[in-house]
């Protein structure tokens, strides 16, 4: 997916991490990321464990977080959303589908 | 009397002249009244006219609003295809460049499964590759170089390391190499899709499952499948030979350097 995201994004900074636990020390390494774009189905920790540890640091509120993923029921989607998600994308995925949500993010934050 | 004469004659002229005046002064107002009429007739005429104008300049404007809004629409729907046709290309993009960034064969395969899971929602896949060895080995079918979502051990025409042949949707794709789409009564696969490497066909993408929020492939799918039968063989060929090269490279290097003595 690294290289898939760093062709997408090509306009944004990016930093990787392969599982739950290596993306919270990825958010604790950099102060300055504000997206987290998350897979539900990683080892050592999966997608909703991250997002519940990270949510429950006060310090990371304004860390948005896109979940994008295979598990794509409405109770997938409402599970996420409820564990602190800011928006849920189903795979198969668009290029347009995550720069849209991205770019409501960035407005959103500059307003 | 002489004098007399003379007052009479302009008594009497003078009553003419006023009879004159009056005659005059009624003709002229009834020429007034007359043109006081066509005024006013001329002014309800106007009055009417522009009304009818007015009534003329409003449909014309709605005419033109009318067009401008189905104008916008138009603009609006070519706009959602044209992004749409972006993200598409996008997509397909993103593919073809990640296929050949790697001349890691392990690399072109994950990046071969991960094309089919997020670009294509494909959930259940095997990648068929015909073996490099001799003819002879032919017998031993085609290489299962990839096998994703098989959780049921039950799968008995991909399991193990090899395919041999048994479904015949797949079966004619890897000697015709024709793109199939299923599912077919005889086949459960979704998707047939033949590799080519140099027109030869190499193999096969069998997509046997998609995710379930994916009901059906789409029109749009087929490009993103015909990029795979393009590109994804000759990116696991490329990797392959580059690895293989490599190897006997790197075994050259130490045989030289063993005959120097270093």
């Amino acid at each position: 997916m690294h290289k898939m995201y760093e062709v997408m994004l090509r306009q944004y900074p990016l930093v990787y991490a392969s599982d739950g636990r290596q993306a919270l020390d990825r958010l604790r390494e950099h102060s300055d990321i504000d997206l987290v774009l998350l897979d539900i189905n990683m080892p050592n920790m999966n997608g909703l464990e991250f997002l519940a540890e990270l949510r429950a640091d006060s310090g990371r509120d304004g860390v948005s977080v896109i979940i994008i993923s295979t598990e794509g029921r409405e109770e997938d989607t409402a599970r996420g959303m409820e564990a602190g998600a800011t928006a849920y994308i189903k795979k198969p995925f668009r290029n347009e589908e995550i720069l849209d949500v991205i770019s409501r993010l960035e407005k959103k934050g500059a307003a | 009397m002489n004098e007399r004469s003379t007052t009479e004659s302009r008594l009497s002229s003078s009553a003419v002249p006023g009879r004159d005046l009056l005659a005059e002064l009624r003709a002229t107002l009834e020429r007034a009244n007359d043109l006081l009429r066509v005024v006013e007739t001329s002014q309800q005429g106007a009055a009417v006219r522009e009304a009818g104008t007015a009534e003329e300049r409003i449909s014309e404007l709605e005419r033109r609003l009318a067009t401008a809004d189905s104008d916008v629409k138009e603009l609006a729907s070519r706009l959602v295809d044209s992004e749409h046709q972006g993200g598409r290309l996008m997509n397909l993009y993103v593919a073809t460049y990640q296929l050949h960034a790697t001349l890691d064969p392990a690399e072109v395969q994950a990046t071969i499964a991960e094309i089919a899971i997020n670009l294509l929602g494909a959930e259940q896949f095997v990648l068929l590759l015909r073996r490099d060895e001799a003819p002879e080995d032919e017998a031993r079918g085609y290489e299962i170089a990839l096998i994703e979502g098989f959780y049921d051990e039950e799968q008995s025409l991909y399991s193990g390391d090899s395919y041999t042949g048994g479904d015949p949707v797949v079966d004619l794709t890897l000697r015709d190499g024709v793109l199939r789409l299923g599912p077919a009564a005889e086949s459960p696969a979704l998707a047939a899709v033949p590799l080519r490497v140099q027109n030869e066909i190499v193999g096969a993408l069998v997509v046997l499952k998609l995710l379930d929020h994916k009901p059906i492939l789409r029109g749009e799918d087929r490009d993103l499948l015909d990029l795979l039968s393009a590109h994804a063989a000759s990116a696991i060929f490329a990797a392959r030979l580059f690895a293989t090269k490599d190897r006997k490279l790197r075994t050259l290097e130490s045989l030289v350097k063993l005959a120097r003595g270093e």
